[in-house]
């Protein structure tokens, strides 16, 4: 009986409205549950990460840094396809440098190689070392780093001395301190962090392994912390979801400019050109654990995602609704054919930079001076990224002219109105 | 703020076009001249470091000048043949934020690397150490003049110019042989489908051509009130941070008031706020943005910064909408 009242109510609303018609709002209600499941299966991960973290201080193991290593791979996966939330929204912008930032002079935080070298022009802290250096001085103040707590790397060390380079905090810190690093040039292969880093009594190497532990804690403490403010956000009556939901108009351009914004400056230029036009390994995103390839490919992920309105949970759970490619399938059905084509196109590039990675043929082999087979791999992603973004470009207009009403300015809404 | 910025750009965006500019004249007035005075320049560059390799050597460093010159004057211009095969990466790669220009020079001298012998298999060599950038360290650099073996230093330069000629040879060539046709003639299968995408490239080479004067060759240097940053202005150590941005000013005052021919009283309100960004900086007489460290002058850089994110407003929020297109997206939207 159920079935069948709830059967009749449906045709009745189909008829009700016969253009079928998407409404903005509902495109943004999908958009603001994707981030909000994003970013607490990224909270969920990140804790595991903590569990694990925890079980590596208190019993230093081969084992448990495996493992450690393992969770903080398994939680890039869903944080990497929230990144198409941060350019159009300023709440997640303005909050993203505390848990991504990169790239990082790492001996701010710990010993590293002899050529590393030392403080440069930019960077008078970049082998600052605070896990050897319990007190210091920073632009003049004195310093106690006898204890390293997350207010300390949060408040002090994070871009201390206003250079973006001195990242204390976040995903790539934490992976400093898993794994290392990378000491092998454009050559296969990771960073190679002994587990007897964090080791007790004489079993440790590299000293300071208790520091070392006390800052793998603080930093991977406050990465939960900062996730759980984030995924609040977005939870029902956040500011994030209220944002987006407030105004309609702004509401699809902060869709529309974190899928560009994302795709173009971000991804395709700062992560991945540049890296194959400098032929440096360090410009890999996650140049310490080698896991540049799944970044860059759940970055694809994650916009294709925001366009489809459609997200796979952690616990394999779709999240799905209303989305961004019907109401612009409903202006202009070409475009959305193109836009989809372009976007698959994109993911697929950077599936191959995938495939190539996982079955050996590390990034930064792909980054070495001559290795053409890796530059064209690598510019097969980037120039994915930027076919899609001229696609975005044209989805603005098309939704602008026949979607979107601007309010409040009458050179806009009448644009003859300035020539008068 | 910059990306609040752009958000709202998106909404203003999509109107029926206006575009009362002329893509023909901007494209041989603007675009290809530029073009044909770089590739130019840049052949009498590596013409003269040919015969003349001396770090010191004056009439090399006068048509280092030149060069450079010509290329700033149209660097606003990111897109289409200076986007193939890096090239415009590999005429200037700036800014350097972690010295890799330095570093890739040094070793290459160090080593002797023999990829430098030829202009052929430099183009597989970081962009480093390519370019306008790498060259001034190589003529104006304390350590990296004198670096290395004097014959190698003197190869190096050779193909480092000849690298820059045949570079900026490729992008005229391209700009000739197809690319201004392309945008003379939108179509279904075309780059650009509609007069309106080829007015909003140019669009966004303007807007994009001010924010990164504002933000870089201006915000590097001034850095914050109490960390100031003298050492990253850009190109200081031949003396030319200050004119840069001039040259930059008085290229993209060209281009806006050619977008904005259809109305005259923009047209006239942009030309008052570039001459006004343009009589500030002079005023400052500092080619170096030496200034920037002391609290008193430093005011002088911020209020020319003002002067031109002035005529940034100016270009979104009623440029664009009068032609009827917004910036879109640029390079520089990442962080």
């Amino acid at each position: 009986m159920t079935r069948h009242y709830l059967y009749s109510t449906a045709i009745a609303l189909v008829v009700a409205t016969p253009a079928l018609a998407v409404e903005p709002a509902q495109v943004l209600e999908t958009y603001a549950d994707i981030a909000a499941a994003g970013y607490e299966d990224s909270l969920i991960t990140a804790k595991r990460l903590q569990e694990a973290v925890n079980d590596l201080v208190s019993e230093p193991s081969a084992e448990n840094l495996t493992a450690a290593r393992a969770a903080w791979l398994a939680a890039r996966v869903p944080y990497q396809q929230t990144e198409v939330f941060r350019f159009g929204n300023p709440i997640v912008d303005d909050w993203e440098g505390k848990v991504n930032a990169w790239p990082l002079d790492e001996g701010l935080i710990d010993y590293v190689d002899t050529t590393y070298g030392g403080p440069s022009d930019e960077n008078e802290f970049a082998a600052l070392n605070v896990i050897a250096n319990p007190a210091f001085t920073l632009s003049g103040k004195e310093i106690d780093a006898s204890t390293i707590t997350p207010e300390l790397l949060e408040e002090t060390l994070h871009e201390a001395d206003g250079v973006e380079a001195n990242v204390a905090t976040g995903y790539h810190a934490i992976e400093f301190l898993l794994w290392g690093q990378d000491l092998n040039g454009h050559g296969a292969g990771a960073g190679a962090r002994p587990w007897t880093d964090y080791a007790a009594g004489e079993t440790c190497t590299n000293d300071n392994c208790d520091r070392r532990g006390e800052y793998l804690t603080a930093a991977t403490d406050l990465l939960v912390s900062d996730l759980e403010h984030m995924a609040a956000q977005w939870a029902e009556g956040g500011a994030a979801r209220n944002a987006v939901a407030s105004d309609a108009d702004t509401g699809i351009a902060a869709i529309l400019t974190g899928m560009g914004s994302l795709s173009y400056g971000e991804t395709a230029g700062e992560r991945m050109r540049l890296g194959v036009m400098l032929n440096d390994p360090e410009e890999e995103h996650s140049c310490f654990a080698d896991n540049t390839h799944n970044d860059h490919y759940y970055n694809g992920i994650g916009i294709q995602n925001v366009y489809l309105g459609k997200y796979t949970r952690v616990d394999g759970a779709l999240v799905t609704g209303p989305s961004l490619a019907d109401l612009v399938a409903e202006a202009d059905t070409a475009l959305d054919v193109e836009m989809q084509s372009k976007l698959g196109a994109a993911v697929m590039a950077l599936g191959r930079i995938k495939i190539a990675a996982e079955s050996g043929f590390a990034y930064d082999q792909m980054l070495e001076r001559g290795n053409e087979a890796g530059e064209a791999l690598i510019m097969g992603g980037v120039n994915g990224l930027i076919d899609q973004t001229r696609s975005i470009e044209r989805v603005v207009t098309a939704l602008g002219v026949d979607q979107i009403s601007i309010e409040g300015s009458d050179s806009l809404d009448d644009p003859d109105a300035v020539f008068q | 703020m910059k990306h609040r910025f752009l958000a709202c750009a998106l909404c203003l965006m999509p109107f029926t076009a206006q575009a009362q500019a002329s893509i023909e004249d901007i494209l041989r007035d603007h675009i290809m001249l530029r073009f044909e005075t770089l590739a130019a320049t840049s052949e009498a560059l590596a013409q003269t470091a040919s015969d003349d390799c001396e770090p010191g050597s004056e009439a090399l460093k006068s048509v280092y000048a030149d060069a450079f010159d010509a290329w700033v004057s149209a660097s606003h211009l990111r897109f289409g043949p200076t986007e193939v095969e890096d090239r415009a990466f590999a005429l200037a790669f700036w800014p350097d934020s972690r010295g890799a220009t330095p570093r890739a020079l040094a070793t290459l001298l160090a080593e002797e690397d023999p990829i430098a012998n030829a202009p052929d298999s430099y183009r597989d060599v970081s962009i480093a150490a390519r370019g306008f950038y790498a060259l001034e360290f190589l003529l104006y650099d304390e350590t990296l003049t004198n670096a290395g073996n004097p014959a190698y230093h003197c190869t190096l330069i050779q193909t480092v110019t000849s690298d820059i000629a045949s570079t900026s040879t490729s992008i005229l060539k391209d700009w000739q042989n197809g690319y201004a046709d392309q945008m003379l003639n939108p179509g279904p299968d075309a780059p650009y489908r509609t007069d309106e995408e080829v007015v909003q490239e140019m669009l966004k080479a303007l807007s994009t051509g001010l924010q990164f004067t504002s933000d870089t060759r201006l915000g590097r240097p001034l850095g914050t009130f109490d960390r100031p940053r003298p050492a990253r202005a850009e190109a200081y150590r031949s003396g030319r941070s200050a004119s840069h941005v001039l040259l930059s000013l008085e290229a993209l005052r060209d281009l806006a008031a050619r977008l904005a021919t259809g109305n005259a009283d923009l047209a006239e309100t942009l030309d008052a706020q570039f001459a006004d960004a343009e009589e500030k900086l002079t005023a400052l007489n500092d080619p170096v943005f030496a200034s920037v460290a002391d609290p008193q002058s430093r005011l002088k850089v911020e209020v020319v910064q003002q002067a031109v994110d002035k005529i940034r407003e100016t270009v979104t929020q009623e440029l664009g909408p009068t032609l009827g297109v917004a910036a879109g997206f640029n390079a520089l939207d990442g962080d």
